[in-house]
């Protein structure tokens, strides 16, 4: 019996035992299994996230060539929306406010003065394409259109070649940033609308060289801004006028002072394109009469020096000015007209600014100009007998307020001074009253 | 002026600017060169726990990008790691009328990193050159493996760009470098790849290998040192500065001339940078 009950204790121990192996080796081999699929499973996800990470890779290389190409591409502008009184009044004060249409008036006026967009595409470094349309209300006009090429060994020359600002200070220095309602009277008259085309060498030698030196020469058609638009597409009159400029700038780093001096001339013509029958007389630099022939060039001859001094004094401070004297000609040919030198003569001419500006804080920055015109150097007082003649003593008064770099409001009081004449019409025998307000609002971008 | 709309105008005007006049802010900011931001930060850190009430906000974003917001009036200082640029004083000509105050700060050593696995130990300025603007691309011109060469650089806004252009490549950056977004980034590449070679601050240079540079062919190689960057001898170093907009008052001065002292100088070398004496 004994002998039974252990034979049967040792079976159901093996029994026992081997059930345990089995299930060592089950358990065993389910471990195993479920460690392959795991791993199995791991991979298809890394495999699976390996591809989705080689489509982001291509979309985003995609993307990325889509995004160097638009990133040669900068655009930029300003609108300048103001509100303008005209204190101008007749001599018999019968009349306030400017001519417009017909015989009304206006004394105050809502305008858009500049509605720009600028784009630049710099397709390889040393290369700009840069063109800027201006929109008005009645057309567009384009203001900038020229290939910049700027030398890559040296980083001092660079060749511009299309339309664009005429090289004096006063021009260059664009609106956006300029701290009085516009341009004096002198550059307004001499240089209209600022531009011209043709082709621009600049050397600026402090970048290589450290020479604080630049020079600037151009050849112009020279009849840009004159005549009517389709006139100024091309030359009318053949000849090119030439332009140069010579800026040095002195630095005084430990005193926070500096200052540029620079000089420019202009050396051109106004040719007589065409005659009149009867003839058209023109007056010369002496205010005799003479008759020019067709093809014969009056003379347009600028020399001009500058001055911009900065001056670090509780916050910034600029004093800046220009002289300008020569001899200027005008006709008043259709194609050629200068609408502020519009009569058929030939003058000599002087004119300068000044003007000082002072930052106040961080956001404000007022300003006081003094300019100068006189159109005939060669006539004064009662000896005038045009307006055109007279010579002008402007005042200008005005103050920014910077909401931040993209948005600025100016308030700018321009007071015109005409030199008083006997004989240039009853408006001119005092003062005449046409000063001008304006509050602006400049949004740029 | 006859009118009394004018009148009021003029008067709107005086009250207006003098009302404007004293509207000041507190907070200084900080913004520019990458390479700086650290040294910058901790500046700020000890400042600000020295002066309790004041408050110092520092960002990168590049020279480029500092020097811009100098000039939009977004930041009080400017860090840069390059002068400031000709066309960049013009513009704060236009709009503060002043030159910029120019402030150096510290000095910095440009390393080019190589992988410590790459053979080539030394390589001249012109070589360097010749390596990133893509007119030499095989190691073994210059004396290394027969293995491509992979460039990695930092984009176009950033001062140590310009810096390493001006002075190292003087002509375009090869196409195929690749822009890496902080110098960190690029030692970080260069670790990985044994064929690269990328280049940024001295103080920066970890699990990579500095390369030896000469100015020449016959010139030593030196490798940047506290001493060679210090005398000048590392042909590529550098001032880093900061740019103000007009002379420094009130907390920007206080900020500005702790900077410079034994202080603020000692800070510099603790970062890994070089102090001005």
């Amino acid at each position: 019996m004994k002998k039974i009950l252990f034979t049967g204790l040792l079976f159901v121990s093996c029994l026992i035992n081997a059930q345990e192996v089995t299930n060592d080796t089950v358990k065993s081999n389910s471990v195993d299994t479920l460690k392959t699929d795991e791993l199995t499973r791991l991979k298809e996800s890394v495999d699976d996230h390996s591809m989705k990470l080689a489509g982001y890779e291509e979309r985003f290389s995609a993307l990325e060539t889509v995004v160097n190409e638009l990133s040669k591409i900068k655009v930029s502008g300003y609108i300048q929306a103001q509100y303008e009184m005209y204190d101008s009044w007749a001599s018999d004060g019968s009349q306030h406010g400017i001519p417009v249409t017909g015989s009304a008036y206006e004394d105050n006026s809502f305008y858009i003065r500049r509605a720009r967009i600028k784009f630049t595409y710099k397709p390889i470094d040393g290369v700009n394409f840069v063109l800027q349309p201006n929109f008005e209300v009645h057309q567009v006009t384009l203001k900038d259109a020229f290939v910049q090429l700027n030398d890559r060994w040296l980083n001092t020359f660079s060749l511009w070649v299309g339309q664009f600002n005429r090289p004096t200070y006063e021009i260059e220095y664009s609106s956006a940033s300029r701290e009085f309602a516009e341009r004096t009277l002198m550059t307004r008259t001499l240089y209209p609308t600022e531009r011209d085309q043709g082709v621009k060498l600049e050397a600026d030698f402090a970048t290589k060289f450290e020479i604080p030196l630049k020079l600037q020469f151009a050849v112009l058609n020279g009849n840009f801004g004159e005549g009517a638009l389709a006139n100024q597409a091309k030359d009318v009159d053949n000849g090119k006028d030439l332009m140069a400029r010579a800026v040095y700038s002195f630095k005084f780093p430990s005193k926070g002072l500096g200052i540029d001096f620079g000089a420019h001339t202009y050396l051109g013509n106004t040719t007589v394109i065409a005659q009149t029958s009867p003839v058209t007389v023109f007056s010369d630099v002496n205010n005799n009469s003479f008759t020019p022939n067709v093809g014969d060039k009056l003379k347009k001859e600028l020399f001009g020096t500058e001055m911009q001094l900065y001056y670090d004094f509780l916050g910034g401070l600029s004093l800046k000015g220009e002289y300008i004297r020569g001899t200027y000609s005008g006709t008043t040919n259709t194609a050629q007209v200068n609408t502020l030198f519009n009569a058929n003569k030939v003058r000599n001419v002087e004119g300068y600014y000044l003007s000082l500006v002072k930052n106040v804080g961080k956001v404000n920055e007022v300003s006081l100009r003094y300019d100068v015109f006189d159109p005939n150097t060669k006539l004064s007082g009662d000896g005038v007998k045009t307006k055109d003649d007279l010579k002008y003593y402007n005042w200008t008064f005005a103050w920014q307020y910077y909401f931040n770099d993209y948005i600025k409001v100016m308030a700018s009081y321009t007071l015109p001074v005409n030199e008083k004449s006997l004989n240039a019409g009853a408006d001119y025998i005092k003062d005449k009253h046409d000063n001008i307000f304006t509050l602006r609002l400049q949004a740029r971008f | 002026m006859k009118t009394n709309k004018l009148r009021i105008a003029a008067i709107l005007l005086v009250v207006m600017t003098i009302g404007f006049s004293f509207t000041t802010l507190n907070k200084v900011t900080v913004k520019g060169s990458d390479t700086m931001v650290i040294l910058s930060q901790k500046w700020a850190e000890v400042y600000m726990k020295k002066n309790p009430g004041a408050s110092i906000q520092v960002t990168g974003g590049g020279s480029g990008v500092g020097l811009a917001a100098l000039i939009n009036g977004s930041t009080d200082i400017a860090n840069s790691s390059r002068p400031i640029k000709s066309s960049e004083v013009e513009k704060l000509k236009a709009r503060y009328n002043t030159l910029g105050v120019e402030i150096p700060c510290a000095k910095d050593g440009l390393s080019v990193y190589l992988n410590r696995a790459n053979p080539v130990t030394a390589l001249t300025i012109k070589q360097l050159g010749q390596i990133f603007s893509g007119k030499i691309t095989n190691w073994k011109d210059v004396g290394g493996q027969d293995a491509p060469i992979k460039l990695y650089g930092r984009e176009s806004s950033s001062g140590t760009f310009g810096f390493f252009k001006d002075n190292v490549v003087k002509t375009d950056f090869s196409a195929s470098c690749q822009t890496l977004p902080g110098t960190a980034a690029i030692v970080n590449a260069v670790k990985k790849d044994k064929y690269s070679i990328g280049y940024g601050g001295a103080a920066y240079a970890e699990g990579v290998k500095d390369c030896a540079v000469k100015k020449d062919d016959k010139s030593p190689a030196i490798l940047p040192t506290a001493a060679t960057i210090k005398n000048h001898t590392y042909p590529i170093t550098r001032y880093l500065y900061m740019y103000l907009k007009s002379k420094p008052t009130g907390e920007i001065k206080a900020f500005v001339d702790w900077i410079l002292s034994s202080e603020g100088q000692k800070l510099v070398v603790e970062t890994g940078y070089f102090p001005l004496k």
